[in-house]
């Protein structure tokens, strides 16, 4: 019996090739779309759980709050203090490690025998990190690797670059020309899953400030293990109360949390972490774009498979006038529907293989079939294909064996209502969700266009950012002065961080005509003093800092210095002042006494979901950490061979590495850019599939049509009124599609445009084109059709009935 | 063998009833040959179907083979008409995708017939039918007539008591239609087939061993040759 029902599925298969090709291809893109983004998830859900005990491990975080600020500040980066003092005090905790960014502020030059490498993930950490994370010690041992201040561990890329296939171990690295570290452990790569991610792992004594135990000055990134059991929220409320207890809070407010490793890389709201966070709602959003797209791929697979078996009702029919039983024609449809839901499963997973290099490069995370726990991916496989081939099976055994076989032996239950009205509305559906699709890709699109075009004040284009940390000024200034001669280039100015990212938490504690206690957290930024000219960043008041400022700072003894600052409009704001009040007032900028020498337009100096804060800028020629250099934009590729040239014959150990800044810029973006980029790809594939389904239903609904379309014909209809008549049905279904989407869509993308504090507002025209995208490829995918069948031979059509 | 006592069948057709089948009694014994004629509409499909158990009056009492067919369950109904009920039909209905064979194999897969037994009754069928050469061809791959005469083999393969026939030559031209005729009077001699058809053609209703008149759903005449 089987064998008969195999054959028929077959037969049948190969008789509707169009359609079958249609509904298996169809399928097989949703499955994979949703394999693919699934993968992507899991990746992101399954982030930093290798380690074994991911559950008892916490992220410390530090917050705080002025009386002045409005909002609660919350930084992952903490001070030396608390790790081993918290360790000793608290019982509840079992471990703790320190763990600094080496190479946050520039690359770390590593050098062996001659091979020389910047090296920009380069950590260092207490003894106890390979306790508490889980890293897989190729050579040396967890326990004791990190025990000496000269100890590094290096990952296994890391050791075949420096030391090709010799034994690492006990090789000397020299780190900044200054320190020799020994090769005490090799470890495989980090995955790319893991928060903290490096290629070199110090010691954290090799570090001066291992030296310190400072409440102050945050700077490290503390982890606690906590013993088995622990209440993670009451020992963070200890800790609290640990440095709060005998220290009156006039206003200001401080405290620590603890967050569980788990939910670091998706939940956090913490700045300044080793690494820019994921966001959980875009894990929503792709589990939401997944889960639509199986069950449109499904949606349009039961469409095409049950307007199929409309036109086999009579052969339906035929086999109950046999003695078929209504569970003997079930088998036959779901084995049919299981033979195409297994092929269409094949495709896909195929496919999936295939796509899965390009998605890793595209998302930066190594992607595949690894992910997955294999036997989980064959677990929702077979889930997948009985579900599929369930749905797809049942309803049209249980709709079309239910009628009389008289009734659909004289051929009319084709046209039976009911199948119509389903598959009508399935259709919509699937335009509901596409028309959806097009207009948050329109929106999303405009978004990140948006971002990418604001004037933020800051002129970012064709500026070389050059790596210049540890370098006294004095060598900066003459590299700065060499390439100055240089066709192409326009200017450069030194500064600590880079313009469009700055970190750097300070507090203005005294101010002219403020009480006593004034506290106002800012964010400031040491700089050269042609750096506001430099960048284009605007002055609304007073003047820009010039050669006295300059020399006030330089030669003075720092605790003498008397600074010039530069503050935006929102930091005079914030201090009450009209900007040509706040000029010549005096300030104090974390013991930095100075005045006010000019007022800054607002400009943005971090990521755009953010609102612009007070910032300070201001002379200090001791902590560059970045050149920027303005080029004309003509010839960039000569200009920056020249800047190199000059480069090495200033620091011949030193690599030449550089990035523009506006790429820095673009890459803050990353997260948002990817999503925008996973929508754009599965818009195509949503509109792609619906238009399948479209084109299969056309196919079915013109042939059953064909006898009135010969009619038609015959009565003296042309080709165009025909088309019409055909394509009118269809699109009346995209227009209605179009009116339930166009609120949905708004109502999603507007939600989804209040995490940026610069959006654009949502305008009417976007749903008009992506109404109008939708109709017209509609339309274009029912005209094939319907013009073959208006071009068919009327006579043809009508003898064969 | 069957008997129809006060059968009725109407459509509701505005406020009205519309009868096609208005107060039929009629007894059929096993062994009869029985020809139905009468004008378009008259109600011989409906009747046919009634009796074949693939429609259902909205009146009167059913029996078949001494069972109450009004009071069966619809599975016990199709089980009795598998067991007993063999369909032919004007247009063929033959299964486009299936080959003479399997169109033919059809009905004993569903009655579960082992796999070596159906193929002996398929091919005892095909060489009674003289179609041997044919079993491979797809029913588009045959003229009218053989395709006929695959749907009567078809009807016939699982042995039914009572063969129902519905126009079975209404398509064919008049010699293909003797031949079927003649294969319908043997089937009726020498198996025992009891045999019920509707025709148009007189000549055809000869065949039986009574003709039934219908006109308005009401039997007008009936007479025994
Ligand atoms: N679903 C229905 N609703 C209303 N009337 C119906 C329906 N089905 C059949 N009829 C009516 O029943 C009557 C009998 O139909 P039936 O098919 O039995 O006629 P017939 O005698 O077989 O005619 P023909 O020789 O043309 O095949 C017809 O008048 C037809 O209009
Ligand atoms: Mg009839």
């Amino acid at each position: 019996m089987i064998r008969n029902y195999l054959k028929t599925a077959w037969r049948n298969l190969l008789q509707n090739k169009t359609t079958s090709l249609i509904s298996m291809v169809g399928l097989a893109v949703g499955i994979c779309c949703f394999l693919l983004l699934t993968t992507y998830l899991i990746n992101e859900l399954r982030y930093d759980r290798f380690n074994v005990n991911a559950d008892r491990i916490s992220r410390l975080t530090f917050s705080y709050k002025s009386a002045d600020d409005n909002e609660a500040k919350t930084a992952a980066i903490t001070p030396t203090a608390p790790v081993p003092v918290f360790k000793k005090v608290f019982s509840d905790i079992e471990d703790g490690v320190r763990i600094v960014n080496y190479s946050n502020m520039r690359a770390a030059v590593v050098q062996f025998g001659d091979k020389v490498f910047k090296e920009k993930k380069m950590l260092a950490a207490d003894e106890s990190f390979f306790k508490i994370f889980t890293f897989k010690f190729i050579q040396g041992n967890a326990a004791s690797s990190l025990s000496n201040s000269s100890s590094i561990v290096i990952t296994a890329s890391t050791a075949k670059k420096y030391f090709g296939d010799d034994n690492p171990m006990g090789k000397i690295l020299k780190v900044d020309q200054k320190n020799n570290m020994m090769v005490t452990g090799v470890i495989e790569d980090v995955p790319e899953y893991s928060q903290i991610k490096f290629d070199l792992m110090a010691s954290y004594a090799m570090m001066p400030r291992s030296l310190t135990r400072a409440w102050d000055s945050s700077n490290d990134y503390s982890y606690i293990l906590l013993k088995p059991g622990a209440d993670r929220v009451a020992v963070a409320k200890q800790m609290t109360n640990y440095i709060t207890k005998d220290r009156p809070q006039s206003g200001n407010k401080m405290w620590f949390s603890l967050e569980p490793l788990t939910k670091v890389h998706l939940y956090t709201t913490a700045t300044y972490g080793l690494e820019p966070s994921g966001n959980i709602k875009y894990v929503y959003i792709l589990g939401f774009v997944a889960v639509i797209l199986l069950i449109l791929a499904c949606v349009n697979f039961l469409n095409l498979v049950t307007a199929r078996s409309a036109e086999r009702a009579k052969e339906i029919g035929v086999r109950k006038v046999m003695g078929a039983m209504r569970g003997q024609l079930f088998s036959q449809f779901i084995i049919e529907a299981g033979i195409i839901t297994l092929f269409s499963i094949a495709i896909g997973v195929a496919l999936l293989a295939g796509l899965f290099p390009s998605f890793s490069t595209f998302t930066g995370q190594a992607l595949g079939f690894q992910t997955w726990n294999l036997s989980w991916l064959l677990m929702a496989l077979v889930a997948l294909f009985m579900l599929v081939t369930l749905l797809a099976g049942t309803y049209p055994s249980l709709y079309l064996s239910a009628f009389k076989p008289i009734v659909t032996l004289k051929g009319s239950a084709s046209s039976q209502a009911g199948g119509v009205m389903l598959r009508k509305s399935l259709v919509v559906f699937q335009f509901v969700v596409s028309v959806f699709f097009i207009i948050s890709t329109i929106i999303a699109g405009n978004q990140l266009h948006y971002i990418q075009s604001l004037n933020t004040g800051i002129n970012r284009e064709q500026v070389l950012v050059l790596d210049i940390g540890g370098m006294p000024y004095t060598k900066i200034e003459s590299f700065k002065t060499e390439i100055s001669q240089q066709t192409g280039v326009l200017g450069s100015t030194a500064s600590y961080d880079s313009p469009v990212n700055v970190g750097g938490g300070y507090s203005i504690n005294t101010a002219e005509g403020k009480n006593s206690d004034y506290n106002l957290f800012v964010t400031a930024i040491p700089v050269e003093k042609s750096f506001t000219k430099t960048l284009g960043i605007k002055l609304v008041a007073g003047s820009d800092l010039d050669i006295g400022d300059e020399q006030q700072v330089q030669d003075t003894a720092s605790a003498k210095r008397r600074y010039s600052f530069i503050l935006n409009e929102t930091a005079v704001a914030a201090m009450g002042w009209k900007p040509e009040q706040a000029i010549g007032k005096k300030i104090g900028l974390n013991g930095r006494m100075g005045t006010i020498k000019a007022v800054a337009k607002d400009f943005n100096f971090a990521s755009l979901h953010e609102k612009i804060t007070p910032i300070v800028m201001f002379p200090e020629y001791d902590w560059f950490g970045k050149l920027l250099i303005k080029t004309s934009g003509k010839n960039t590729a000569n200009t920056v061979a020249a800047i190199q040239a000059k480069w090495h014959k200033f620091y011949p150990n030193a690599p030449f590495e550089y990035h523009f800044l506006d790429q820095e810029f673009d890459a803050m973006y990353k997260t948002d850019q990817r999503t925008g980029g996973i929508l754009t790809a599965f818009t195509v594939v949503t509109i792609f599939i619906s238009c399948l389904g479209l084109f299969g239903l056309a196919v079915f609904s013109t042939r059953q049509r064909i006898k009135e379309i010969g009619i038609r014909k015959v009565l003296g209809a042309g080709v165009v009124s025909i088309v019409g008549l055909i394509s009118f049905d269809f699109i009346k279904l995209v227009l209605i599609a179009i009116l339930i989407s166009s609120p949905i869509a708004w109502y999603a993308m507007n939600s989804w445009l209040q995490d940026f504090a610069f959006r654009i507002d949502i305008q009417w025209w976007v749903f008009v084109i992506a109404g109008g995208t939708a109709a017209l490829i509609a339309f274009l995918t029912v005209s094939y059709q319907s013009i073959k069948a208006a071009l068919s031979n009327p006579v043809k059509s009508l003898r064969s009935e | 063998m069957l008997s129809l006592q006060h059968i009725s069948k109407y459509y509701q057709v505005g406020g009205n009833k519309n009868f096609v089948i208005n107060d039929i009694s009629l007894d059929i014994d096993e062994g009869e040959f029985v020809s139905i004629m009468g004008p378009s509409g008259s109600g011989k499909s409906t009747l046919l179907n009634i009796i074949g158990m693939l429609d259902e009056p909205t009146d009167g009492f059913h029996y078949f083979v001494d069972q109450a067919v009004h009071q069966l369950k619809e599975k016990q109904r199709s089980a009795l008409y598998k067991q007993y009920i063999g369909f032919v039909f004007q247009a063929y209905h033959l299964i486009d995708e299936l080959t003479v064979y399997e169109n033919i194999e059809t009905p004993l897969i569903y009655q579960d017939v082992k796999g070596s037994e159906r193929k002996a009754m398929v091919a005892d069928m095909l060489d009674r039918f003289q179609i041997v050469g044919k079993k491979d061809l797809f029913p588009a791959q045959l003229s009218g007539g053989q395709q006929q005469l695959v749907g009567i083999a078809r009807a016939l393969i699982a042995k039914p008591k009572l063969l129902l026939a519905d126009e079975p030559t209404g398509n064919l031209n008049s010699k293909q239609g003797e031949e079927i005729m003649e294969l319908f009077r043997k089937l009726n001699k020498e198996d025992g087939v009891t045999i019920i058809q509707v025709t148009h053609s007189e000549k055809n209703a000869e065949y039986g061993t009574r003709i039934i008149n219908l006109l308005d759903g009401r039997v007008e005449s009936s007479r025994t040759l």
